[in-house]
């Protein structure tokens, strides 16, 4: 056989950090960033890692190939531009990569993911990887439709203002007939709830069917909004088998009058997310969105996907609500970290802030905000911290603290409502709800037997537990 | 009885308290103003306006003057204090001062 060796082309293993390590380089305006957290195999240099991860995320691949001559590889290839140490560490670093625009499809998650959170994540080279934070450049970001509706035309069409939304979960979350569903929604915004929710593994079973749900649940919603004059609704969970199966729910869901439907977007898929939310916005549908999976990308520290890049994908995506954990209630969430979020969802402009774990500033560029929920484990003691956490732009959701009331669902939200109000109404005076709030809750009781009952039930009740998923003190660029 | 918008789960705002609340809208720099209906209904975005929102930033004493006025005026009406934000360019405060007995 003729030897067919090129002189032309060098066959071959190439260091990584030769092309794709390049310190200095000056990200432009529209370059994605990321700030990686690389945790490299025993005898693997750092730069070598963080080159690799920059290689693997976008042009290269582990040897050299001739069609490589055939394209500007220059203009395709990611860049690892920064390496800083993460004190108290070892061998881990946070390395910052920039990948140029051309790399990803215009409006497409699944894109990015596929680019970035793709093959680089099981690399063998490195022990650990994990994506902090991305810098989304304006170019491309304007073209992500964003929310379907937005936090104002939310609170225009609900006509609620000043004030946190409350929510509750139906309970128990599995085996109720659908009018016995009905009911616990009636009672609980009958007692002065804003919405009630379905829990994310309520999807279409056997104790349950989605229809027959969706139509009880509507009934319930309307004859609470006729006795209370005002305007209610209940999270339907769209989330399906099949994209046919979902449409149909949520084409059901508006033509029964619901004004709010619910998806999963993790365990549903962005390319299913951005279609139902481009729905919405045809449709003047609202969207909450559940975020049930998101643990096992973002709980470890050392491996895997923060939250703060699955929130800001989501905002990007399409997303009126989303679930942001409650700092102080029963699932984890860092309360600087909790907080950093709850910014990227809502503001327009975020500066990079190590102390909130945010490595980049983040430009918006006028897409509409998400309101983050806050669910899990909260009773009416935490509503001070929680109204002084979240304020006035956010969901708090009490399931177990509006159903598990001794005298039931109704009494448990006008509770629930009257905490809430009396909060609101005590920090517009100037008090310190963190200080004051026991006196607060205390002096409103007085004027509410409900309030006051629910108090004495959930007086010992605490989750006092550490954050697996702690920040580094960490210098931003 | 109908218990709609903020603050319809506490007893009614005393004057103190309705002035306190005033107060902390001027201070955000919001703008203030009265609306009120004889028929509240429940998907009825548009009551009608007292007057204009003070565009000026009025003092909180002006606002309560405003609101007596309405009162006087209005005597079975429905009487809102709503908070303009024109740097987010829409309404974020509302919440009913008086209701007929």
């Amino acid at each position: 056989m003729a030897d067919h060796t090129s002189p032309l082309f060098a066959a071959g293993v190439k260091e990584y950090r030769e092309t794709y390590w390049r310190p200095g380089y000056e990200p432009a305006d529209t370059d994605i960033l990321t700030a990686f957290r690389v945790t490299p195999q025993e005898g693997v240099p750092i730069e070598e890692a963080a080159a690799a991860v920059a290689a693997e995320s976008s042009t290269g691949t582990w040897t050299q190939v001739w069609t490589d001559h055939l394209v500007d590889i220059g203009r395709y290839q990611a860049k690892c531009y920064r390496i800083d140490p993460v004190p108290g560490e070892g061998d881990q670093a946070i390395a910052y990569i920039a990948y140029p625009l051309d790399l990803f499809e215009e409006g497409s998650i699944s894109n990015v993911m596929s680019s970035i959170v793709g093959n680089v994540f099981g690399f063998k080279a490195l022990r650990a990887l994990r994506l902090e934070d991305m810098r989304i450049p304006a170019a491309y970001m304007k073209t992500f439709p964003g929310p379907p509706n937005g936090i104002q035309i939310e609170r225009d069409r609900l006509n609620k203002y000043g004030r946190p939304l409350l929510g509750c979960t139906i309970k128990p979350k599995l085996g109720l007939s659908a009018r016995n569903y009905g009911r616990a929604v009636y009672e609980a915004l009958s007692g002065g709830l804003d919405f009630t929710k379905d829990d994310e593994n309520i999807n279409s079973q056997p104790f349950m069917r989605w229809r027959d749900r969706y139509e009880f649940v509507m009934e319930a919603v309307l004859k609470a909004e006729t006795e209370t004059g005002e305007r209610k609704g209940h999270y339907l969970n769209v989330t399906a088998p099949t994209v046919e199966q979902t449409f149909a729910r949520a084409e059901f869901a508006r033509d029964l009058g619901s004004p709010i439907i619910m998806h999963d977007y993790l365990t549903a898929g962005f390319a299913m997310h951005q279609s139902l939310s481009n729905w919405c916005r045809a449709n003047g549908m609202l969207l909450h969105v559940h975020r049930a999976m998101h643990a096992v990308m973002d709980r470890q520290k050392h491996h895997g996907i923060h939250f703060r890049v699955l929130a800001k994908w989501l905002r990007m995506a399409g997303g009126d609500h989303l679930h942001v954990g409650t700092v102080v209630g029963k699932l984890e969430g860092d309360r600087a970290s909790t907080l950093g979020v709850v910014d990227l969802l809502r503001e327009d402009r975020i500066t990079a802030d190590p102390a909130r774990g945010i490595y980049f500033d983040q430009e918006w560029v006028s897409l509409p905000a998400t309101m983050p929920v806050a669910s899990g484990g909260i009773h009416v003691h935490h509503m001070p911290d929680l109204v002084e956490i979240f304020g006035d732009d956010s969901v708090l959701q009490f399931g177990g603290g509006t159903l598990g009331h001794p005298w039931g669902a109704s009494a448990g939200a006008t509770a629930n409502r009257v905490a809430l109000e009396a909060c609101v109404k005590a920090r517009n005076e100037g008090r310190d709800l963190i200080a004051e709030g026991p006196d607060i809750l205390r002096g409103a009781a007085v004027h509410s037997r409900e309030l006051a009952m629910a108090m004495e039930t959930w007086a010992s009740v605490r989750f006092d537990f550490d954050t697996v998923d702690t920040l580094d003190p960490a210098v931003t660029p | 009885m109908t218990r709609a918008e903020t603050f319809s789960y506490l007893p009614p705002l005393t004057d103190g308290e309705l002035r306190a609340q005033i107060i902390n809208l001027t201070a955000r720099g919001l703008i203030p103003g009265i609306e009120y209906t004889e028929n509240p209904t429940i998907r009825d975005s548009y009551w009608k306006l007292w007057k204009l929102p003070f565009v000026d930033r009025p003092s909180p004493e002006a606002v309560l003057v405003e609101i007596d006025q309405c009162v006087a005026h209005n005597p079975t009406a429905e009487i809102k204090l709503v908070g303009y934000d024109n740097i987010r360019q829409g309404q974020v405060v509302a919440f009913v001062v008086r209701r007929p007995e």
